[in-house]
């Protein structure tokens, strides 16, 4: 029964790590239900002694009941019993369950399906697990089911496991270990001692060797899930080191999961936009022989903070096999479009990409396997395909508007669809939407509205500077980017125009994808350095249109690739040189634009040069892995020296108290004890510690007198030295064992001396330790550890008497818990 | 380092005076007995203990020898008495005769009435004259038909008996042993003090060289100021654990009793006062454990199956019981 329970309580233990998958409690309350109804099973076929195969049939019968109670209770015969149509009513629950999470990313939202299928999951876990344990007595098999269960959260989160739930986890298992262990001892029955002496009443020998083995197993325990915890937490991160990777949780082959998890596109644009060397990412050709940009991500919602991306929708009717995708949102009939074939290879060092990098707006894409495209933003994902080494073709429908067709673009209504791409914080800064009106004052259209904003940013006279040293992601960091340092790269750039522009009332989103590349023979090569953030703004009747606020090639300095799509400039040039040169640098809208190698130019060669110009400003992009490891090496370093540090701290603590001065003999002789103790108390600690250090320990039943003849005779002292170490030892008799201790002088030199000739007759090793690592102080640090052991053991005692009588689990974990280890 | 110091009103006479006197005695026994010195150390401080000596060991080694060095060494009544199996517990205390010419009973004192009384072979004596010397040594007066006398401080017996090994003894009974304050084992003398025996002890005993260096008076003066040196708390304490230790070896059948305790700590004194202290360390009571302690003890079956003696298993706890704590936590 014992055993049961436990199983019961790790495997609930366990489930809860799937918090972080599952929207909303349903599943929570139904995966417990499950637990008990397994523990019940359990006990109930333990209360029959029924053979381990009738255990686990009673247990799926038992799970098989519950379900149908809880999901189908109305289809069912007296709401258990399983009819026909509530079997059926069950298996399209599991099939609604599994397509909904085949097509949601996590966290799932819990419906009735999703929790039908994490519950019977769990249950089944739950009786494999009281399987293993209880019945067939192999307790350490029983982690494996355990583990897959934990292993579901940790493969599909991209985020590494909170500790608590590890630890939750972890206990819980131990506990489960703990209860077979005590088990398997009680039906030993208790260890016998045999009594020699008479008056022994339990001698302290015989009792510690029983306990010690009871507590060893959960110390070994306990300490195993704290080095679990801390040691990864304090070293240096260990992932391999990848090229660009994409952080996109696809899964890869043999994933099992089949949700997707949603990327940090910004943390991969800047992770790639930084790389030391700049890496091929793509190669394209198309028909027209025009460089374009090729959008991964759009990034739909705005947090205040940053734009993020929406979790994909991709039903399986949207696989990209399936035809055509849908028509471009928003783009209209009238609207005259290009139609661009382009043929994408993806190099083989690209990572976890489950995003086909794509120009806007794709109609057909001619892709291996199962991608799907997202409706609305078109994107196109897999979950279970990794565009690695892809070699792909897309149609594209570029609009290309006429001016008075822009112009012509009525303001966008606010409705519940494009609300959320209008949303702006209730607490934006007042100065942002201040800047927002006053450069989009004169403007009466949403386009030309678009085109002062971009002009803003591309205007020389208003100060914004391309530089990768990033301002962090805040609504701070936008109104510092905006209004104060003007000073941040292509994902400020996008994400500030996108705040303006909706602000200004157009709905806008950012892009994060890769500008056109260089041109190579026979097309285009993307590289890292080409990583490219955008805005895209959207006007009735037109569509999405992409805009280039970040400063291109040819201003000082700016995103080598970048080019400014020519409906986005202004059409009556009234801002003067500056914005004249922007529009004769940027190539028109036939003309090969970037394909002189001067334009093209990696950002990190331009950013080189404008250190040669100033001198060194230094311009810091994110800590490189080798800084990392060499911080986690220091930092490590520094914790290795804290024993010695403690060591030196206590040292020069007693020092300090030896210097103070034993004044002349006073009349009350406690008095003088209690002054003369003080100093002498502290030689002795050192000497005691010194000793340690050295490896040549006082034992326990050596007096001070013993002490200075063992070393006088082992280290063989010279005179000077085996007089100080006897004065010391006097000392300190006199002052723990006198009526009155007498005149003690200050023993710090004594002490100095014995030191030194103690540090001469060890090795050079030794000492090495003593100063880096000092025994002593480790044993201090050891002795606290213990002290720490030895409180969990007695608050486990004190609770364990008050468990005794509540037997059935109640839902808090805490009492859970004592119930196991009782 | 917790240290109390408790003051005791009474002012012992002055230990610095007193202790050359303590050195003379062992000085003029161990031109007695050569090679000695910690038979000799123990013979002392068990007598400035107020305290009695068993000395054990084979035939032939300087029991008597030792025993009587001390006697003579003290200008004091001294009696010696040689146990056999037919003496009567009256040969001991004394009698009771009818003197004709007063008409009286009148008492003759036995050989127990003196200050240093040398009980040879007191194991081949019957038990019954065993009990009586005995009782002597622990109540320190003799009651012969109804009449109670007391003894003369100091009172000190020394006892020598050969191991039980040998034949026609009878072995001292444990209670018995425990009012013995120390027991000491000559042991045969190194071959150089061997050799120095024979060149010096050829031709005369150097006990009738010996003469006496210190009065009755100047020792009962010399145990009135070893009662006054100074036992911390710490080192009763370490006594006390030091006692519990054996009631708690595995290897002791029977444990050492409370009053060994306190002898413990009287001999802790003298053995303090001989080396000039006045307060006794950790140290003496190392010292003195085996003397005082082992023949107090008998050995389990198992410890004597593998001939352990006490000895060894009062060594190995005097090894493991921690002194009193100098550790600064």
């Amino acid at each position: 029964m014992r055993l049961s329970l436990a199983s019961a309580v790790a495997t609930f233990c366990v489930a809860l790590v799937l918090y972080p998958l599952l929207n909303g409690g349903g599943w929570f309350w139904g995966s417990l239900g499950a637990v008990l109804v397994v523990l019940g099973a359990g006990a109930l076929s333990g209360r029959l002694a029924l053979p381990a195969w009738a255990a686990t049939l009673v247990s799926l019968v038992a799970t098989l009941l519950y379900l149908t109670a809880v999901f189908t209770g109305t289809k069912a015969w007296a709401l258990v019993v399983p009819t026909k149509e509530s079997v059926l009513a069950l298996g399209k629950l599991l099939a609604t369950g599994w397509a909904d999470i085949q097509r949601f990313a996590a966290p799932v939202p819990a419906n009735a399906g999703v929790s039908l299928l994490t519950t019977a999951g769990v249950a089944l876990i739950a009786i494999t697990v009281d399987l293993l344990a209880a019945r067939l007595r192999r307790t350490a098999v029983a982690g494996l089911p355990l583990l897959a269960l934990i292993a579901v959260p940790a493969t599909i989160l991209p985020d590494p496991m909170s500790w608590p739930a590890f630890i939750l986890a972890a206990l819980g298992f131990v506990a489960l270990l703990i209860a077979d262990g005590r088990e398997r001892i009680s039906r030993w029955g208790r260890a016998v001692l045999v009594r020699r002496t008479r008056n022994a009443t339990g001698g302290p020998r015989e009792t510690t060797d029983t306990r010690g083995l009871r507590l060893s197993g959960k110390r070994i325990g306990f300490a195993a899930i704290a080095l679990a915890i801390l040691v990864p937490a304090l070293l240096p991160s260990m992932e391999p080191v990848s090229w660009f990777t994409f952080g996109v949780g696809g899964s890869g082959k043999g994933g099992k999961g089949n949700s997707i998890s949603i990327p940090d596109p910004v943390v991969a644009l800047k992770g790639q936009l930084t790389l030391p060397e700049k890496r091929t990412v793509l190669t394209y050709a198309n028909n027209d022989n025009q460089p374009r940009y090729l959008k991964i991500y759009s990034l739909n919602l705005f947090n205040g903070d940053r734009f993020e991306l929406e979790p994909p929708r991709g039903a399986p009717e949207n696989r990209v096999e399936n035809g055509p995708l849908p028509r471009a949102p928003g783009l209209g009939e009238s609207i005259p479009v290009t139609a661009v074939t382009t043929r994408i290879r993806i190099s083989e060092e690209v990572e976890r990409l489950a995003f086909l990098p794509l120009p806007y707006p794709p109609s057909v894409v001619r892709a291996e396997g199962d991608w799907r495209a997202d409706v609305e933003s078109l994107m196109v994902f897999s979950t279970r395909e990794d565009a690695s080494g892809m070699e792909y073709e897309v149609v594209s429908t570029e609009p290309a508007p006429k001016p008075e067709q822009l112009d012509a673009s009525p303001p966008v209504q606010r409705t519940e669809a494009n609300e959320r791409l209008l949303r702006l914080p209730e607490d934006l800064p007042e100065e942002i939407r201040e800047l927002a009106d006053k450069i989009t004052a004169k403007a009466e259209t949403p386009y030309q509205k678009a085109v002062r904003i971009q002009e803003h940013f591309r205007d020389s006279r208003n100060g914004y500077t391309y530089s990768l040293q990033t301002q962090g992601q805040s609504a701070d960091a936008l109104l510092d980017f905006l209004i104060y340092s003007k000073t941040g790269y292509c994902e400020q750039y996008a994400a500030a125009m996108a705040v303006l522009a909706r602000a200004a009332g157009i709905p806008a989103r950012v892009a994060i994808g890769y500008t056109g590349g260089t041109k190579v023979d026979d097309g285009f090569a993307v590289a890292t350095s080409d990583m490219h953030a955008w805005p895209e703004l959207y006007f009735e009747g037109i569509g999405w249109l992409a805009f280039e606020p970040t400063p291109t090639a040819n201003a000082p300095l700016g995103q080598g690739t970048a080019r400014v799509p020519p409906y986005s400039l202004p059409q009556v040039q009234d801002s003067g040189d500056e914005s004249a040169g922007t529009a004769t640098g940027t190539p028109g809208s036939g003309e090969v634009p970037t394909g002189g190698t001067s334009r093209s130019r990696n950002i990190r060669e331009l950013e080189e040069d404008r250190l040669a110009g100033l001198g060194g400003v230094p311009v810091e992009e994110s800590v490189s892995p080798v800084l990392g490891i060499g911080i986690g090496v220091l930092v490590l370093l520094l914790l290795l020296l804290v024993p010695a540090g403690v060591r030196l701290v206590t040292r020069s603590r007693r020092v300090r108290s030896l210097g103070w001065k034993v004044s002349g003999p006073q009349d009350d002789v406690t008095a003088r004890a209690a002054r003369v103790s003080v100093p002498v108390a502290a030689a002795w600690a050192e000497l005691d510690d010194v000793l340690d250090d050295y490896g040549m320990a006082r034992q326990p039943s050596e007096t001070p007198r013993a002490l200075a003849r063992r070393l006088t005779e082992q280290q063989e002292f010279d005179a000077g030295t085996a007089a100080a170490i006897s004065a010391l030892s006097q000392a300190v008799e006199r002052v723990l064992f006198a009526r009155d201790p007498g005149e003690v002088g200050p023993l710090g030199k004594e002490l100095k001396l014995v030191r030194r000739a103690l540090a001469r007759t060890v090795s050079r090793r030794t000492r090495l330790r003593a100063a880096l690592l000092p025994p002593s102080t480790m044993r201090r640090l050891r002795r606290l550890g213990e002290g720490l052991l030895d409180g969990f053991d007695r608050l486990e005692t004190i609770r364990l008497r008050r468990s005794t009588r509540t037997q059935a689990p109640s839902g808090s974990e805490g009492t859970r818990k004592e119930l196991v280890s009782k | 380092m917790a240290v109390t110091h408790d003051v005791t009103p009474d002012n012992p006479p002055r230990l610095e005076e007193l202790v050359p006197t303590a050195h003379r005695i062992r000085e003029a026994i161990e031109s007695v007995i050569e090679g000695k010195s910690e038979a000799v150390r123990i013979t002392v401080t068990v007598l400035l203990a107020e305290g009695h000596l068993l000395i054990e060991d084979v035939p032939g080694v300087g029991k008597t020898m030792l025993a009587k060095a001390l006697a003579r060494s003290i200008d004091c009544p001294v009696r010696r008495v040689q146990f056999t199996p037919d003496l009567l517990p009256s040969d001991i205390t004394g009698v009771s005769a009818y003197n004709q010419q007063t008409r009286e009973f009148e008492f003759k004192p036995g050989p127990v009435f003196a200050n240093i009384v040398v009980g040879d072979e007191i194991n081949r004596a019957s038990p019954k004259t065993q009990s009586a010397l005995l009782e002597c040594m622990e109540e320190r007066q003799v009651t012969v038909d109804g009449v109670t006398y007391e003894l003369e401080a100091p009172f000190m017996v020394i006892a020598t008996q050969n191991p039980i090994e040998m034949e026609g003894t009878y072995p001292l009974p444990e209670a018995q042993r425990d009012r013995f304050t120390a027991r000491i084992a000559m042991g045969y003398p190194e071959p150089t003090a061997e050799l120095e025996m024979l060149d010096v002890h050829g031709s005369t005993s150097p006990l009738d060289k010996l003469q006496p260096v210190a009065t009755a008076d100047e020792v009962r003066a010399l145990i009135r100021a070893v009662r006054g040196v100074y036992v911390s708390q710490a080192v009763k304490k370490y006594a006390i654990d030091l006692v519990v230790a054996t009631r708690h070896s595995p290897d002791l059948r029977l444990g050492a009793s409370p009053r060994s305790t306190l002898q413990l700590i009287r001999s802790a004194r003298a053995h303090a006062a001989l080396s000039g202290r006045d307060y006794v360390i950790p140290d003496d009571l190392q010292d003195l454990a085996v003397p005082v302690l082992a023949h107090r003890l008998l050995p389990s079956v198992e410890a004597h199956g593998q001939r352990r003696l006490p000895e060894q298993v009062i060594a190995e706890l005097v090894r493991r019981v921690p002194v009193p704590e100098t550790r600064s936590r």
